[in-house]
């Protein structure tokens, strides 16, 4: 009894899941996408999404690394405050995000006098939107990082030393190919969530195509516009994640298996 | 056993009196906010057994959830053109326009780089609403009377300017209040204390009209009728004169 009610609860949870995705599909004809695909703000957006979080991911990974290995394996009380700070995006809603970015880095933030002298203007820009990514994106990468670095056994970096290795290539030889599994899946998850930020761009980048204007904003003013459009770039952003997830998988599995 | 049905009974009293008004759902473009409040309070005054549930956004977002299905028995639009739609989609009885304002460029408070139409030219950033909002259809309008009047050369300078197009007008103010855009152009009826106005000359400016209608499909017919009335009634008129808008009557 109790495990069939268990069993539905889970087919409950996969139909509210795959249900709407199914809809999507199901109620679009294939020159309906065609139409709504023609819009001119569609290959704007698309590329200047894949752009964007492209230059967020890297960006992510090469500060994000360093800090992953240091909350796995760094010592002292600190440690953990620090990663209360980097979890805080995601218990923040992005909007809030938004304001936030606006009152540090906006014409009359806090460095909004600082950087308007050194003439950088950072909001309703495309770095705006790159800003807004890495932010709510961190907390993803880093958690996921930091379980990878975790997994790295500190005596395996020790003997690594011992047998004459620099702390940079016991790091490099060592640790990173056992945690490039788990740091494949935490930039993947990282790049997930970049692409879909929608509320702390809206309001610190604004929404202008081919700037600022990313594949979720773009659906937005579609759906204000033409239905059909908006319906078309979520099927292109559905495609584009089921890529991005299967890739994942494909690369991962593939990595366990040469160990 | 007593002290349980004792409790069931005061619950579903309480259940009972927190709701005995009938609620009307009026959806209103974000520029009505302000009338549509007052209007709330004095219409609530006369009718106690009537809940006015107001709802705000950009009325193309609003005709979009009226188009899907939303429960408004009334909607009112910053211009005719999303009224008109759900008209003519069998949503809306015939829509009517019951007040007018006209544009007016913003700038914030302490600046004063601007002091004329003519300077927006020289705006670094301006934010505008998008195309598919009464404000930013309104402003293309007005640009469009700019070029016989300034020039082309004003009108692309401007365009230049844009940097983000919101989707309602309080959006684009807000930008503007926050110091963030230079400039906007917003409904005169927008026009608050942390903004100074610019005032667009009549050859250039256009009329804004708001128009409402009742839903097709209002469940309480008779209260969404009646806000509509009081909307176009003396009651409306006096909300919508203090919040700055031309009165129109029918």
């Amino acid at each position: 009894m109790t495990r069939s009610l268990a069993g539905l609860a889970a087919l409950a949870l996969l139909g509210v899941l795959v249900l709407p995705l199914v809809a999507l599909v199901v109620g679009t004809s294939p020159s309906q996408l065609q139409q709504g695909l023609a819009s001119p703000a569609f290959v704007p957006a698309l590329a200047l999404s894949l752009r964007t979080t492209f230059v967020s991911v890297v960006l992510l990974v090469l500060a994000g690394t360093p800090l992953a290995w240091w909350l796995a394996h760094g010592r002292g009380r600190w440690r953990r405050v620090v990663a209360g700070v980097v979890d805080l995006p995601i218990v923040v809603p992005p909007a809030v995000t938004g304001v936030a970015l606006l009152r540090l880095l906006g014409r009359r933030g806090l460095l909004g006098d600082a950087l308007d002298s050194l003439g950088i203007v950072i909001p309703f820009s495309t770095s705006a939107v790159v800003l807004a990514q890495v932010v709510v994106a961190a907390p993803f990468f880093v958690q996921g990082a930091t379980t990878a670095f975790r997994r790295v056994e500190p005596d395996l970096i020790v003997v690594a030393r011992t047998l004459g290795c620099t702390p940079m290539s016991a790091l490099r030889r060592v640790a990173l190919p056992i945690a490039m599994p788990g740091l494949v899946g935490a930039a993947c998850v990282a790049w997930a969530r970049a692409l879909g930020e929608f509320g702390a761009t809206l309001l610190f980048a604004g929404n202008l195509p081919g700037v600022t204007q990313t594949m979720p904003l773009a659906i937005v003013r579609g759906l204000e516009a033409d239905v059909q459009v908006a319906v078309a770039f979520s099927l292109a952003l559905v495609a584009a994640g089921a890529v991005l997830l299967l890739g994942m998988r494909w690369a991962t599995a593939r990595m366990t298996e040469h160990r | 056993m007593m002290r349980w049905s004792v409790a069931v009974v005061l619950l579903c009293a309480g259940c009972g009196a927190s709701s005995p008004r009938e609620p009307v759902h009026v959806f209103a473009a974000s520029s009505l906010t302000a009338p549509f409040e007052d209007l709330e309070a004095r219409f609530e005054r006369a009718h106690p057994q009537v809940d006015v549930r107001l709802t705000f956004a950009g009325s193309q977002v609003l005709r979009l959830q009226v188009e899907q299905g939303a429960p408004a028995d009334v909607f009112a639009s910053a211009d005719l053109v999303h009224a008109r739609a759900l008209h003519e989609a069998g949503l809306l009885e015939a829509p009517q326009v019951f007040a007018t304002t006209e544009l007016t460029v913003v700038v914030p408070r302490d600046d004063d780089a601007i002091s004329e139409i003519a300077d927006l030219a020289s705006a670094r950033r301006i934010v505008a609403g998008a195309s598919s909002v009464p404000i930013g259809a309104y402003t293309q309008q007005m640009l469009g009377r700019a070029r016989t009047v300034l020039g082309d050369g004003f009108v692309q300078a401007v365009e230049a300017a844009v940097v983000s197009e919101e989707s309602n007008v309080r959006l684009v103010r807000t930008k503007v209040e926050l110091g963030e855009a230079d400039a906007a152009v917003v409904y005169a009826t927008e026009v608050n204390d942390r903004v100074r106005a610019i005032p667009v000359p009549d050859a250039m400016n256009v009329t804004v009209e708001l128009a409402a209608g009742i839903s097709t499909r209002a469940e309480r017919s008779s209260h969404a009728a009646a806000f509509m009335g009081a909307l176009c009634g003396p009651m409306g008129a006096a909300a919508l004169r203090t919040a700055g808008f031309e009165v129109v009557t029918p």
